[in-house]
């Protein structure tokens, strides 16, 4: 059976020590500059004021089921992993255009400066062909990132799941259905920005598209009324018995 | 009467089409592969699929797209260059200087005539005071010089977007993505735009039994001397046989 793969990530553990940047960065080759993976802090003033305990946000790019960025490509340049519910990259098929940056609402992309394709977390796909867990994950020195399949009944993320404290931190006008999940209080559940699709993106779908099609079905239809009047008509001649023209029309 | 023929295209004319339409029909076919989009393919689901199993997989699809429109580009800039005097400035001329009213007249009735038939046609035009008789037409008629010079519009913006794409992973910098954005959704609509025309260019050329000669001619080069008389009768007024 095929895998979907997630995380739970607990607000409490994360101590924001930055270890999981650093280790993902190094493991990825991250470029300078770039990140595939954060720490969001809540604001600070916010916490002194109603007196809470700061916690942090660790996230990066959440497999989402539902992804807008697949959305927005045109090729399936980037697409889902049918065999672990991954959000993948192609890079010898993307060719940079960049409309899969806004479609995600977590900024989880961003267009690798040398090879001018995405980049984003994949759960250390490299990592995990040779049997380790995602370097953030390994590296946690809290323990705070849990990761593993959520169709094995077995597994920690799905025990995790069960308890029903897990959240998703999703917009409500685009929710994605992510597959990272949240314990311990990680903030607002209301993720602030909604994914954007690109207005050539857009365009395409909502106007050319259609207006192509329609243009293209004209056009064919045009050929098939010929088609049937060829049939129907087939000694179909000038009235005249001459070749049929006039030099001064 | 004997029917004589009449030089109409020469070799590497002849060549030229079908050299091109072949990397239409492929180009055409591997485009509307790469376009997996569920809400962007215009046809079915499948096809991006079968043109991937057969080519290997997507990136390997997109590698020869990128090489035969390089090809095809490529010979035809040559061709253009090389036979400047000889080939396209003649062409361009012939195909871009219309007789207006007379074009438009001929335009109007040959479209009904083709749909409708003789009969219905001088019925119809009638009512605009006209007679029942298609305006004699010189080398190409002007459905012929519109389809060209939307063809070759669409040929222009297919190659402009289509290397503005195959550049933006060399040399594009995140700032000139919009442009390649566009691109994508501009060099789609091109496509669209020619293959409109091409059906009935195809039709015309290949399916209709009045054009048959043009069709042979499109191979041996000669139409008959009463082809040419009926179909092209300002062209065939002026060339010497
Ligand atoms: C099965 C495919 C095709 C067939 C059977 C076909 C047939 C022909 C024929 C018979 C002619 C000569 C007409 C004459 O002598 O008056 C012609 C001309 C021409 N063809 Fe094609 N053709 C095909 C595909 C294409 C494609 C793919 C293109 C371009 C994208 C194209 C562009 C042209 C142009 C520009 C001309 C010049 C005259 C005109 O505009 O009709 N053809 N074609």
């Amino acid at each position: 059976m095929e895998k979907k793969l997630a995380m739970v990530i607990d607000s409490f553990a994360c101590i924001d020590c930055k270890a999981c940047q650093a280790a993902c960065k190094e493991a990825n080759k991250v470029p300078k500059g770039q990140w595939r993976n954060w720490i969001k802090t809540p604001d600070v003033e916010a916490v002194a004021k109603n007196g809470k305990r700061m916690l942090f946000q660790p996230g990066n790019c959440m497999q989402c089921e539902k992804p807008t960025c697949v959305e927005a490509c045109p090729t399936g340049a980037t697409y889902k992993d049918p065999l672990d519910g991954t959000v993948r990259i192609d890079r010898r098929l993307c060719i940079g255009c960049g409309q899969c940056l806004p479609a995600c609402p977590y900024g989880a992309r961003y267009r690798h400066p040398e090879l001018k394709v995405a980049d984003k977390c994949d759960f250390c796909a490299e990592r995990r062909s040779n049997g380790l867990e995602p370097a953030c994950v390994s590296t946690c020195p809290n323990k705070a990132r849990v990761f593993g399949d959520l169709n094995d009944s077995g597994s920690m993320v799905r025990k995790l799941l069960e308890t029903g404290n897990a959240v998703q931190i999703v917009n409500n006008k685009s929710n994605t259905d992510p597959h990272i999940y949240y314990l311990g209080d990680p903030g607002a559940k209301d993720w602030p920005v909604k994914a954007q699709m690109p207005s050539a993106f857009a365009f395409w779908k909502n106007l050319a598209g259609p207006v192509m099609k329609g243009f293209v079905g004209l056009s064919a239809l045009g050929v098939g009324a010929m088609l049937v009047k060829q049939f129907m008509m087939p000694n179909d001649t000038p009235n005249k018995k001459d070749e049929g023209g006039n030099k001064d029309a | 009467m004997h029917n004589r023929m009449i030089k109409r295209h020469d070799q590497p004319s002849i060549l030229i089409h079908w050299f091109n339409a072949a990397c239409w029909f492929f180009l055409l076919a591997t485009g509307l592969g790469l376009i997996s989009n569920p809400a962007l393919q215009p046809i079915v689901q499948w096809w991006p699929k079968l043109m991937r199993d057969l080519f290997g997989g997507g990136a390997a699809l997109l590698k020869v797209h990128i090489i035969v429109g390089v090809v095809w580009a490529g010979i035809w800039l040559i061709f253009i260059i090389a036979g400047i005097a000889r080939y396209t400035l003649p062409f361009l001329k012939q195909i871009m200087t219309y007789k207006l009213p007379r074009d438009i007249q001929w335009m109007i009735k040959k479209n009904i005539q083709m749909t409708l038939g003789y009969k219905n046609m001088a019925r119809m035009v009638k009512l605009l005071g006209w007679n029942g008789e298609i305006p004699d037409q010189g080398f190409y008629n002007a459905g012929q010089k519109a389809a060209a010079v939307g063809m070759i519009a669409g040929a222009v913006v297919l190659v402009v977007t289509g290397v503005i794409m195959a550049i933006s992973k060399v040399y594009l910098s995140s700032a000139q993505t919009p442009l390649v954005q566009w691109s994508i959704t501009i060099h789609y609509m091109a496509a669209a735009v020619t293959f409109g025309i091409l059906l009935i260019h195809i039709y015309m050329a290949a399916i209709s039994s009045e054009e048959r000669p043009a069709f042979i001619s499109m191979f041996t080069g000669e139409v008959p001397e009463e082809y040419a008389r009926h179909h092209h009768k300002l062209w065939y007024e002026k060339v010497d046989i």
